[in-house]
């Protein structure tokens, strides 16, 4: 075994570790315990740090990957397969290493953070043990080599999220949230697990590289249509998990947990695992399959940042912003834009966890009032929330110098390079909608950042008694605090937030804040090559220089960008610089996307900079200048501002629907179950009865009747005749003589017939 | 060893017949000895059971020696029938694979319903002697190997069954328990004319003689042609296998026969719904594998589309009937019918996935279906309501309780690193993996998504959020200044006392372990389950 892996193996056990320490023991140690939640968290980060130097400074190979496995289950001889194992196994190559580091790390700055947010609760013991568990499952997927154990893990993240959304399950809707979060990711998936069940009824493996192997060879013996299902299907794990239309609804509610829970959970990691799984199948997905995807992300994007923009819970408005920046994530992977989806990914998980932890310093202070509108002014009073809040916030809204300019752009770019290859027309849209969605995004945050940190202080236009008992749970803290005192936090909580902020600035990734490609880690993920486009593996390597020179040529002088074809002579001679970045596709398509994807780069720069400038300026001229009055505007369009207030109205409508109709049948088959199956059980014991009881009864009268009747008869006979008997000779004579008679008229009335 | 393990409850019995019915304590420490004897025994045989070996059919040479293990077999009844020959009934234990997780289960959970049963306090001992009957019963039928044998065990579990609910039920027991008593006769009195017509279809090989072993009856070259369930027949084998199925499928239960489950649990005694959930109900199924299939196959493989529409119904209308219950007991119990389910769609799939998980899931169900009868116990001794509307808030008041609860409600929807879900994952896979079954596997995964649906909603109506008004317990404010909870008339500790942890840990240990690693269960069974699946499948058949 590698020692990596036997590093990583240690990484994924110990916050197993500390989950099986503090649920059990919580009570017996000193601060409930929460330093051993750190601490161990603490050790994994260093192990992952270790890993990730080894494997991406050190090593800096995009090809790197080791694995290992284990049988799990051991099914012996089978009929008609032979010898039958599950596996399960480890693999670690650059992404897994990547993603080890960071979810280590936002675990661990969550739980530092924890330190502090949640002190002083109840629960506070159970809080680090759940925290354990989530970090613990969240590895697992991350380390997984297979279908089956990612799915798993996958859905022990749920159970985690479960617990952790409902930790203050003493509130209806916090309990309303974690049963809507659990129940929307279960139909997601059964979606995914039919697709792994697809997958191995081909194949009789769950291993992501047998799996590869055997279909790129071709051994796929159902039709392709079965394919496309399989990554549509594989694809629903990540619409439930990641918070995908049309399952996105459960994520805004999810917010009832606690804050650093959401920075973790539901912005960061869990939320992003449905990314990473997609980036793993990546390369089952036919190209229709990446269609329904692309689209799909990108409605998800359009119509979350549309919510975004109305509401008004500081929390809310984040987890629109998650939903709309996953949609950017999966719009990516759809439109083939790999590696610039998962550098999203990465960059989104850190300034989205620092918006979090923000917004969960500033829900402190306020002594847990969430709502924007009577906050403001916290700018002087909260000076390093200020700041990591805005550093994060510009990130998100994508401007330059920040890491999520760069990600950002590259889905983009990605996704007009996508559309001239499909040929333009309705595949537009999905650019079309990323950029709008840019500028919106740009404009909510601007709004955010105005209504949180700027102007006076409005705590005191909160009408009276409106949702005081919120997170009542928090009572004791409360306390703590003084009535109207906003100060603030304390350094537990402040550390994190920094070295998030940090995290949100361009050098950490690229040397070239315009360009991601030219960091390490665009270098360090490669677009895979899929096992099941219409490969031609011969001579589609001429034929697509062919046809993508003109691009090139235009690509090259203004990007200063390397080609995706490591064609001998022209790497050689116009790319010598770009070193270990080379890469090849066999498959035309992806080829002819990745090249002008390369072309667009600029042109993805322009607009979605105009977008956000656009957008920011919008929120400056609403909030700052106050020259656009939002109140009149939202009467003006109140059908759309309603529309986009109440979230499109699909929990409504999954209410009216889903639930409603699943609560009906369940009630319509009860009732015909205690009716109609029982019934009829009870009816045909009715029928026997009654047969019984009619049986009774010829029993009685007929039968014994008759028993009964020939006993009377002959006793009545037997009366009669007694009477005959009188013992008188003279009697017997006269009966003997009217016998003779009646002998012979008997025998004469025959003679004369 | 499995005479012993069969009969020492009865012998038990048989002590406590002697002790004065007012020693109350050592009748239930007599039949916790044996219990826990049994268990030592069946510790014993899992350990000393050899996994290469397939069962199913005979060993080399005819001889089930080399194929089944601790194998006792004696002439037991032998009469000269004139122009009928010899009837000859034999009296043949033995386990393989199949047999031998259900073993240890009925062992596990026959322990487990002594402990539960402590509680009882009418006529302790009568119910003990009719608890230390059933369970002679039920272990009886997972090893006999001759099929009149099976049948005695098969009858001779009613008549306690019968009593146990009829007696120490619930308000409504005596329609529930004759309901359950006419339901299984009805289905065991074809048994009975199979039975009899596969004795004169079959020729043992080694002595020549008709024979009721089902080791015998089990290979299709044993049996005559003509005979009236020969290989010629083919009509009465239809016939044959369709009145076994539903014999069997009665006890599963399966859709339409299963109103009589949802009523024998209501009113059984908490004991008593955990050995009918735990072990009765696996009997139905483990018939099927034992008897119903493996002397039928070419039948079976013709009824595959059917049993695997019945296992689908089974998992989607017992899911959405447990959405509908208010009682928790009767949600259980609907629960139940959903995932054994789950059992009839890994058989329909007919491969060595689907029948490994379609066995697995009997154990799991077993342990699984046993906890969650436990824990409605608790609630109930405590409230005297099972109303789930009357509750709200326990998880505050009632932590540990809470704890087990969750850890039971997410095992049986399912939830990986818990035993259940392997099991439900096998048969999909075995379901999927099958052409035949492929299409039914797909509707029933739904029943994933509503297992989910009502175990959340009853989990959330009872533990989280707030108490309700009309709850049936009342909050007090103690002398810490904390509110605690209060119920009428009950005594005893609030939250799990010693006894219950004592049930429910084991069952939580089981669960959690056997979640992780499979491995000590399924590889007692692989080896017979794909001698099973190779005895059944087309190619095997002439």
């Amino acid at each position: 075994m590698h020692s990596l892996i036997q590093l990583s193996i240690v990484v994924l056990l110990l916050p197993l570790l500390s989950f099986v320490i503090l649920i059990f023991f919580n009570r017996r140690l000193p601060r409930r315990g929460d330093f051993i939640g750190v601490g161990i968290l603490g050790t994994a980060f260093a192990i992952s740090a270790y890993i990730f130097w080894s494997v991406i400074v050190q090593t800096y190979d995009p090809a790197f990957r080791i694995a290992w496995d284990f049988t799990w289950i051991d099914l012996g001889n089978v009929p008609g397969v032979g010898p039958l194992k599950i596996k399960m196994g480890v693999v670690i190559d650059n992404l897994t290493a990547i993603m080890l580091a960071m979810v280590t790390l936002i675990s661990l700055l969550v739980h530092l953070y924890s330190t502090g947010y949640m002190a002083g609760d109840k629960n506070y013991g159970r809080y680090f043990a759940f925290l354990g568990i989530f970090t613990f499952s969240m590895l697992g997927i991350v380390l997984s080599d297979n279908l089956f154990s990612i799915y798993i893990f996958w859905e022990l993240v749920g159970l985690s999220s479960y617990l952790l959304i409902g930790f203050f399950f003493e509130k209806q809707s916090a309990a309303d949230a974690q049963k809507k979060a659990f129940l929307a990711n279960r139909v997601g998936d059964i979606g995914m697990w039919l697709g792994i069940l697809i997958l191995y009824s081909q194949f009789h493996t769950f291993s992501f590289e047998q799996i590869y192997a055997n279909l790129a060879a071709g051994k796929f013996t159902l039709s392709n249509a079965w394919l496309t299902a399989a990554g549509i299907l594989l694809f629903m794990g990540c619409v439930g998990k990641s918070a995908q239309f049309p399952l996105h609804i459960w994520l805004p509610d999810a917010m009832e947990g606690p804050t650093p829970v959401s920075a973790l959970i539901h912005a960061a990691t869990m939320v992003a695992a449905g990314v990473y799984f997609v980036a793993r199948i990546f390369v089952v997905l036919t190209p229709d399959a990446l269609h329904v995807i692309a689209f799909i992300g990108a409605f998800t994007a359009f119509m979350a940042a549309t919510i975004a923009i109305t509401q008004n819970d500081i929390k809310r408005v984040l987890a629109y912003s998650t939903v709309s920046q996953l949609g950017y994530m999966v719009l990516g992977l759809g439109v083939g834009a790999y590696s610039a989806a998962l550098f999203h990914l990465v960059t989104h998980a850190f300034f989205k966890a620092c918006l979090f932890l923000g917004s969960g310093a500033i829900i402190h202070a306020m002594h847990h009032e969430q709502d924007m509108r009577w906050m403001g002014g916290l700018r002087k009073h909260m000076p390093w929330t200020f700041a990591t809040f805005t550093l994060a916030t510009l990130a998100l809204a994508g401007l330059p110098l920040t890491s999520g300019f760069m990600s950002k752009d590259a889905i983009l770019a990605g996704a007009i390079g996508f559309a001239q290859v499909e040929g333009g027309g309705v595949y537009y849209l999905i650019p079309v909608l990323g950029f709008f969605s840019a500028m919106l995004t740009a404009f909510y945050m601007g709004r955010q950042i105005w209504l949180v940190f700027f102007g006076e202080s409005r705590t005191h236009l909160k009408p009276v008694d409106n949702h005081h008992s919120d997170h009542h749970a928090h009572g004791a803290a409360d306390e703590q605090h003084g009535v109207h005192e906003v100060h603030e936090v304390s350094w537990n909580m402040r550390a994190p937030l920094v070295i998030l902020a940090v995290l949100s600035v361009f050098i950490v990734y690229s040397p070239n804040p315009l360009d991601g490609a030219e960091g390490w880690f665009m270098k360090m993920i490669k677009t895979p090559a899929t096992v099941v486009g219409p490969a031609n593996h011969n001579s589609s390597g001429a034929l697509i220089q062919a046809s993508s020179a003109p691009l090139m040529a235009e690509a090259q002088p203004a990007a200063g960008a390397h080609s995706a074809t490591d064609s001998p002579a022209e790497s050689a001679g116009e790319h010598a610089s770009v070193k270990g970045g080379e890469h090849t596709f066999a498959d035309p398509r992806q080829a002819e996307i990745a090249h002008a994807s390369h072309g667009a780069h600029f042109t993805a720069i322009y607009i979605s900079s105009i977008m956000v400038v656009l957008g920011i300026s919008m929120a400056f001229v609403v909030y700052v200048f106050k020259i656009i009055d939002p109140e009149k505007t939202a009467q003006a369009i109140r059908p759309l501002y309603l529309f986009s207030l109440n979230k499109w109205y699909w929990d409504e409508i999954y209410q009216a629907t889903f639930i409603k109709g699943s609560i009906v049948i369940s009630k319509i088959l009860s009732w015909f179950d205690t009716n109609v199956v029982d019934g009829i059980v009870n009816g045909v014991a009715l029928v026997v009865k009654k047969f019984a009881f009619a049986n009774n009864s010829f029993d009685k009268y007929v039968v014994d009747g008759l028993v009964n009747f020939t006993a009377f008869s002959v006793n009545t006979t037997g009366a009669v005749l007694r009477k005959l008997q009188t013992g008188k000779v003279q009697t017997y004579v006269v009966m003997l003589l009217l016998a003779v008679f009646g002998y012979f008229v008997f025998y004469f009335t025959r003679l004369i017939y | 060893m499995l005479s012993l393990i069969v009969f020492l409850p009865i012998i038990a019995g048989l002590v406590i017949l002697a002790v004065p019915s007012s020693q109350k304590q050592i009748i239930r420490i007599v039949s916790l000895l044996a219990a826990l004897a049994q268990g030592v025994l069946a510790v014993l045989i899992w350990r000393g059971y050899d996994p290469s070996l397939p069962g199913i059919t005979a060993g080399p040479g005819g001889s089930p020696l080399g194929s089944f293990q601790f194998v006792e077999k004696i002439p037991w009844i032998s009469l000269q029938l004139g122009g009928f020959g010899s009837l000859n009934i034999e009296y043949f234990l033995g386990v393989d694979g199949i047999s031998v997780t259900m073993v240890i289960l009925t062992a596990l959970v026959s322990a487990i319903g002594v402990l539960s049963s402590w509680t009882i306090q009418k006529q302790v001992k009568g119910y003990f002697i009719l608890y230390n009957l059933l369970a002679t019963a039920m272990m009886g039928c997972f090893v006999a190997l001759d099929f009149f044998l099976f049948y005695v065990f098969w009858e001779l579990m009613l008549l306690p069954m019968y009593f146990l609910i009829g007696i120490w039920g619930g308000p409504n027991r005596e329609y529930a328990a004759i309901k359950f008593f006419l339901y299984t006769l009805f289905g065991s009195v074809f048994m009975l004319l199979v039975m009899i017509g596969l004795y004169f279809s079959v020729i043992d090989p080694v002595t020549g003689n008709h024979t009721f072993s089902l080791v015998a009856m089990a290979n299709q070259a044993n049996y005559i042609k003509g005979a009236i369930l020969g290989p010629d027949n083919v009509m009465w084998r239809y016939v044959a296998f369709s009145v076994l199925f539903v014999g069997f499928a009665i006890k599963v239960p399966m859709f339409p026969f299963h109103t009589w489950l949802p009523d024998a649990h209501v009113e059984a005694p908490t004991p008593i719904s955990v050995i009918l959930a735990g072990v009765l109900l696996k009997l139905g199924t483990y018939g099927m594998m034992r008897i119903n299939f493996p002397l039928f196959p070419e039948v079976f493989h013709a009824s595959l589309y059917v049993i695997g529409i019945f296992g689908a119904i089974n998992i989607i209308y017992g899911a959405f009937c447990a959405l509908a219950q208010q009682d928790l007991k009767k949600m259980v119990a609907y629960s139940s019918i959903s995932h054994m389910g789950y059992v009839l769609l890994g058989l329909a799939a007919g491969n060595s996935e689907g029948m490994v998980g379609a066995l697995y899931q009997m154990f799991n169900h077993g342990t699984i279906t046993a906890m969650l009868f436990l824990l409605v116990g608790v609630i109930y001794d405590r409230a005297h309501t099972r109303q789930i509307d009357k509750f709200g808030g326990l998880a505050s008041y009632m932590p540990v309780y809470a704890a087990f609860v969750t850890v039971a409600w997410f095992a049986s929807l399912g939830l990986p690193g818990l035993s259940g879900f392997i099991s439900e994952a096998l048969v999909f896979v075995g379901a999927f993996s099958s052409v035949t079954t492929r299409y039914i596997a797909m509707v029933s995964v739904l029943g994933i998504v509503f297992g989910a649906a009502y175990l959340l909603w009853s989990l959330q109506r009872m533990f989280l959020g707030q108490r309700k008004p009309d709850a049936a317990y009342d909050l007090v404010v103690g002398d810490d200044g904390h509110e605690h909870i209060h119920f009428h008339d009950w005594k005893g500790k609030i939250d799990l006392d010693g006894r219950e942890l004592v049930m429910l840990v084991p069952l939580v240990v089981i669960t959690i372990f056997l979640g992780i690693y499979p491995m000590p269960v399924l590889g007692m069974l692989t080896t017979s389950i794909n001698k099973l699946v190779q005895v059944l499948s087309p190619l095997a058949m002439r």
